[in-house]
């Protein structure tokens, strides 16, 4: 697998996913991908598809109703995969941390490599963190990894690895 | 800004004659939670092309009165009938749960001291 | 058998920037009914203002309901604030602030019209659109020190200061940009694939307008007359070359018309203020605690937004009611997507400028 990985780190694919935050950190990773900052010169192309991805970039402290959506978004994307938290609200909660609808910061619900302080987080930053989040790409194997919290585990059906179960629907939620 | 008392008993006859679509802008349906049970609702208006012309009916209730929905004179209506259910905890016809909330969110934010 | 198909849009999709759902029912490529999940962002602010944080923190709070306008929410926080304290700034603070909203205005318009472009599969424009909102980007870090969520305005003036330096860096700016605007005009007007997708798409009529209140550029596309720079005599907008942009045919085209020519005239607007910027205080002593209830109208880029603060002379407010313009724009988005196709609804929704994050607070 060493043939692959070596490409892997030349054009990582981009997720981005809102979690619930202000924009302010979306509209610069919009900004970081533009002509100025130029994210697309590493190879970095924004995807919406989970399942090409590489990076998981994710904004937002991560309100009730988006838990489910951030969770089968993360297990949807294949191994080896970096999750980047960009803003304070992501990885903190933030100025949002404690109001009722919010779960501060994604570290409750799936691993985080790289943490990107800032509100909002610059472009700059965000270039730093992919370029980071790629040597951690590297170093990873194709090991499974799980979300934290969550409401099912991967199973083999038939000869198969079954995601399906892995984003249910939480029907009683403990915030803690 | 002019606040016009009304009730929830005249409310649909007292904007029925007041709301003409051409001259006035409906901005939202508001609540305030005034403590003790009671809540004052308003209901704010603003005219085209006059500077600082606001108009603000409002009736005071409780937490268990239905409020009668608005939604047939003025369509728009549906958003603030929405976020008052979700937020108080009124009975708006019409007007359906979870434009916000969670089933595991927090019951009624806004209602005084919940 | 069921004649109709349903699809969803969203809640994660490559052309939406925050998540927001849409259920389409569609009869072969034909949207007839829609619904809409909003609620995807919602983190509770309202009440955060009244129990978490002091009214003087409260203006950095509501900052954060959205990064693209957020100098608007805590502009009309603090209006609204300093009408409880009976203070009212000078001409420089009053000069400093409008400017600020102006040149957020530019860059939020930009970033639609280039989203917009690149919904209609035109991704060059895209790329070009942004890199010349760079020019205003760089004007707002000059002058508040952050690229986004500048926390410039406090209760009773503004946080920084303008110097020589930065006038004649705004001048520069400003002229760069407007050579390129006009490209962009002409570009927008005779583009025969651009005019495939977005004239005669989307069309909200005036009549609809008027029923379902529609607001800012979403209104104005239409021909109706609302902007509330001009029914508010909070900022002096007619002495600084203020003018109301309007379209009639109500499409997407007349859509991003009305934000064309409202860059324009905001750019106007920014070489006014400096031009004639008075002298004075940037900030000033505004005492007291709030007490009783004030309203507040100030135009943001997506249409009028409104706050109502209640507090009764003590630290904490008693109410703080935020109603965003995408909130009130969401009956008359429903109401254009009836009838279009389905190929069009990401454009169609781009070109309202949807900001979601307002929407749920």
């Amino acid at each position: 697998m060493k043939f692959f990985s070596a490409f892997r780190k030349k054009s990582p694919w981009v997720l981005h996913y809102n979690a619930g935050s202000c924009n302010g950190c979306d509209i610069e990773i919009l900004a970081a991908l533009g002509p100025k900052f130029d994210l697309e010169r590493f190879g970095v192309i924004n995807t919406g598809n989970p399942k090409q991805s590489d990076i998981f970039l994710v904004t937002g402290p991560v309100t009730y109703r988006s838990r489910e959506r951030l969770v089968e978004l993360y297990s949807q994307i294949p191994e080896p995969k970096v999750v980047v938290a960009v803003g304070s609200c992501t990885t903190t909660g933030g100025v949002f941390r404690g109001m009722y609808n919010v779960e501060d910061g994604i570290d409750r619900y799936i691993p985080v490599d790289v943490y990107v302080p800032g509100c909002a987080a610059s472009p700059q930053l965000i270039i730093d963190a992919l370029v980071k989040g790629l040597d951690v790409l590297e170093a990873k194997s194709k090991e499974i990894e799980h979300p934290f919290k969550l409401f099912g585990t991967i199973e083999m059906i038939g000869n198969k690895l079954s995601r399906l179960n892995m984003a249910k629907k939480v029907e009683q939620h403990e915030k803690n | 800004m002019r606040k016009i008392e009304t009730s929830l008993a005249a409310l649909l006859n007292d904007i029925g004659v007041f709301y003409v679509p051409k001259e006035w802008h409906f901005l939202s349906v508001n609540g305030i939670d005034l403590g003790g049970g009671k809540i004052e609702l308003q209901w704010i208006f603003s005219k085209y092309g006059v500077k600082d012309e606001i108009v603000i009916y409002y009736a005071l209730s409780d937490y268990d009165t239905p409020v009668p929905s608005i939604v047939d004179l003025i369509p728009s209506a549906i958003m603030g009938e929405r976020e008052i259910v979700d937020m108080f905890g009124l009975k708006v016809d019409g007007a359906a749960k979870g434009l916000y909330l969670d089933k595991d969110s927090m019951k009624y934010p806004l209602r005084g001291e919940a | 058998m069921k004649k109709t198909i349903q699809i969803p849009l969203g809640s994660q999709h490559i052309s939406l920037l925050e998540p927001i759902r849409f259920k389409f029912e569609c009869e072969n490529e034909k949207i007839i009914g829609v619904d809409a999940d909003v609620g995807f962002v919602h983190r509770g602010v309202e009440l955060a203002c009244t129990r978490s944080f002091e009214f003087k923190q409260v203006g950095y709070v509501v900052a954060r309901v959205c990064g693209l306008c957020a100098i608007t929410h805590s502009l009309s926080y603090t209006l609204a604030v300093e009408k409880l304290l009976g203070y009212e700034a000078n001409d420089r603070i009053k000069y400093l602030r409008m400017l600020m909203v102006e040149l957020d205005r530019i860059h939020s318009h930009m970033l639609c019209l280039a989203h917009t472009a690149e919904n209609a599969g035109f991704e060059a424009l895209f790329m070009q659109i942004m890199g010349d909102r760079e020019l205003i980007m760089d004007v707002q870090e000059a002058i508040s020190g952050n690229r986004v969520q500048f926390d410039y305005i406090s209760i009773g003036g503004v946080n920084r200061d303008m110097t020589p330096e930065l006038t004649a860096l705004i001048h520069k700016n400003l002229r760069l940009l407007s050579d390129k605007i006009d490209a962009l005009i002409g570009l927008f007007d005779n583009n025969w694939s651009l005019s495939l997708k977005y004239k005669g798409v989307g069309v909200l009529s005036l009549k609809d307008a008027y029923t379902y209140n529609a607001l800012g550029p979403l209104a104005r596309a239409a021909g109706l007359a609302t902007d509330v720079r001009a029914e508010t005599n909070d900022f002096p907008y007619e002495t600084l070359g203020y003018q109301m942009i309007l379209e009639s045919s109500g499409d997407i085209h007349a859509r991003n018309f009305v934000r064309l020519r409202e860059i324009v005239n905001s750019m106007e607007i920014c070489r006014n203020i400096i031009d004639n910027l008075p002298v004075g205080e940037i900030q000033e002593k505004a005492k007291g605690k709030p007490n009783g209830e004030a309203v507040v109208r100030v135009e943001a880029p997506r249409g009028e937004l409104f706050y109502l603060v209640r507090g009764n002379g003590q630290n904490m407010l008693e109410r703080v009611r935020i109603k965003t313009p995408t909130f009130s724009a969401i009956p008359a988005m429903m109401e254009v997507f009836k009838g279009s196709e389905y190929a069009d609804a990401p454009a169609i929704l781009a070109s309202f400028d949807p900001c979601m994050s307002c929407t749920a607070k």
